[in-house]
């Protein structure tokens, strides 16, 4: 009776302890992605050149939708993005969903193709930096 | 499955504190900062592509506002004369040197801000704002004579006289700035500074329009005592009601004008900007325009739009009050957060605005700009564009200063890129993240070769919730050449 409570008592404690190790790296990778900068542009990380034809139509929409509060992915009148990793899916549903003061986009307004493409976009500017603009 | 929900929360919170966390983090503007003169200057602080060049052409000057160029490739550059925050100086065109030593060609009065030259037929041609007299378009000959080509344009408000260029045609475009911030004179005028001088100041617009009779309530500034309400393109404390028509006029608010470099009736080119302060003609002969879009201040705040860049489209309306781009202003995105919705104030909108060239960035202060012609230079067909950066927290708020840089821009893309900026881990004035680099990018243009791009430096205007503060003597002219071939 008494080895089984134990035992009880440490897969209660075990299962806690992964999940909370698991949050806490994934908040430590996020903190640390997130202390990059978030500057982009030819001056600071070399040019951006664009060969995927899906990206390129992704700074398109990106220029007309949302350079405008986070220009070059920098900050402005909203955050940076640059130095946010999000993941895929939360790109498209911030885009779709808005939070906080940021705006939603319907469908009319940025098609599911070109929020496709955006997010293309947003990752491969996220992504840049100067090592990728040497290559 | 749990551990995935948890990541999931964690992602969702990162995200949240990222970029929901604007209600949360006070305004970080360009100009809110504290300085003390003198102004440091370092061009090793000025990013620009590699294989670019950056050095200084002159420093110490008090408010610059445009460059140009005489025949023999001679760099002239005019003094403003006038700075937001109400700050009176002499508006002088000089003659700089190759030493950066500066001549004054011709000298104004107290009824700044000239903003921009041009030389054209052995002419300069000045913007003067007319903030106490109203605006003007001055022809100045080589030796200071200076005569006034037309008078009394509407610039009294927020916005003044601003860009002269000249056209394929001959004839000298010139851009008008809006009296308001989105066609309301309200407290925000006050607050200005222009209120109280002109009461009876407002915006006209270009032709003729219906009101829908949008009244807005504010406390009688100009008294002190009581409320009042004021209604669009009418003096502060005249209501409007449905229907009513408002004549447009020539010249007007926010409009593109034109006139002969001998003088005459100016012509309307185009209206329904809000202040269209650079103006330049492409290589082919189109003009474009670098547009300030709106403020989130005023009886009528209006959230989150772009500046803009256009190519002007001849008689036609390009949106202001009512539009941004092609926008309306009634879309839930240009709300202010914790603010009204906004509501049309034109019943009879001329015609649909047309689509802009570009979208900068929000509050940028987007100001002259110049066409890249050289292929020695490179980006030849680009656009570049001097963004004097953002005046928050009077304009509104900002997470991270905006602007403070030069784009240039493909005009047949709208893909903007950042052109020169300050060096550092944050974006802002040299003022504000430390170093010697840009302040206030205010114009930009090409030498007549093509080969150097010049940039006008404002200096260091600081802002804070009383308005603008604005130091003399802290203006710059900088060059960007390019060393090697064509790009």
């Amino acid at each position: 009776m008494k080895i089984r409570l134990v035992a009880a008592l440490t897969k209660a404690w075990r299962v806690p302890f992964r999940r909370h190790a698991l949050v806490s790296a994934a908040t430590l990778v996020l903190l640390a992605c997130g202390c990059h900068s978030a500057r982009r542009g030819e001056p600071i990380q070399g040019a951006m050149k664009i060969s995927d034809a899906n990206v390129a139509r992704g700074q398109k929409v990106y220029m007309e939708h949302c350079y405008q509060c986070h220009p070059n992915g920098e900050g402005g009148l909203g955050p940076a993005l640059n130095n946010k990793p999000l993941p895929r899916f939360m790109v498209k549903m911030q885009t779709r969903k808005g939070l906080g003061t940021m705006p939603s986009f319907t469908d009319g307004e940025i098609s599911a193709e070109e929020l496709e493409d955006l997010t293309d976009y947003v990752i491969a500017l996220r992504r840049h930096d100067l090592r990728s603009a040497q290559r | 499955m749990t551990e995935f929900r948890n990541c999931f929360l964690v992602l969702i919170l990162s995200a949240g504190i990222g970029t929901g966390c604007y209600h949360l983090k006070p305004s970080s503007g360009a100009g809110q900062t504290k300085f003390s003169p003198p102004r440091e200057i370092n061009p090793e602080d000025v990013a620009v592509p590699s294989g670019y060049r950056v050095e200084v052409v002159a420093q110490n000057l008090t408010f610059p506002t445009g460059i140009t160029f005489d025949d023999e490739g001679r760099i002239y550059v005019v003094e403003s004369g006038y700075s937001y925050g109400e700050m009176w100086t002499t508006p002088r065109l000089l003659r700089i040197g190759n030493n950066g030593k500066t001549e004054t060609i011709a000298s104004g009065g107290k009824n700044g801000p000239w903003n921009g030259v041009t030389f054209s037929k052995g002419a300069f041609f000045v913007a003067e704002g007319g903030v106490l007299e109203g605006g003007k378009i001055l022809r100045i000959t080589p030796d200071g004579k200076t005569t006034a080509l037309i008078s009394n344009l509407p610039s009294f408000g927020d916005h003044h006289t601003d860009g002269p260029v000249a056209g394929p045609d001959g004839k000298i475009y010139f851009g008008q700035g809006t009296a308001s911030n989105s066609g309301v004179v309200g407290e925000d005028n006050a607050k200005f500074g222009w209120l109280k001088r002109r009461p009876q100041f407002h915006d006209i617009p270009g032709q003729d329009i219906t009101l829908t009779g949008q009244n807005f309530e504010t406390e009688n500034v100009l008294t002190g005592k009581g409320r009042v309400m004021t209604g669009a393109f009418l003096p502060f404390g005249t209501p409007s009601h449905p229907g009513q028509i408002i004549k447009g006029q020539v010249p007007c608010s926010g409009g593109v004008m034109r006139i002969s470099p001998n003088g005459g009736k100016p012509e309307l080119v185009a209206w329904g900007f809000r202040n269209p302060y650079g103006l330049t003609f492409s290589p082919d002969g189109k003009l474009f325009v670098s547009d300030n879009s709106y403020d989130d201040r005023g009886s009528r705040p209006v959230w989150g739009t772009s500046d803009l860049l256009w190519q002007v489209k001849q008689g036609t309306w390009h949106g202001w009050p009512d539009f941004t781009g092609d926008d309306p202003l009634t879309e839930k995105d240009y709300q202010p957060p914790g603010k009204p919705a906004l509501k049309f104030l034109i019943a009879n909108h001329p015609n649909r605005p047309p689509k802009p060239t570009a979208y900068l960035g929000a509050h940028a202060a987007a100001g002259g700009l110049d066409f890249s012609r050289s292929a020695k230079f490179g980006h030849r067909g680009d656009v570049f564009i001097a963004l004097f950066g953002d005046q928050a927290p009077t304009v509104g708020k900002v997470m991270h200063p905006v602007g403070v840089r030069v784009v240039r821009v493909n005009v047949a893309t709208g893909v903007i890129d950042n052109f020169a900026v300050n060096k550092g881990k944050e974006n802002g004035p040299a003022s504000k993240i430390g170093g010697g680099g840009l302040e206030r990018p205010l114009a930009v243009r090409f030498s007549p070769d093509g080969t150097s791009l010049y940039i006008v430096d404002f200096g260091v205007l600081n802002e804070d919730k009383k308005g603008a503060k604005p130091h003399p003597r802290t203006g710059a002219i900088w060059r960007v050449t390019r060393e090697g071939g064509a790009k």
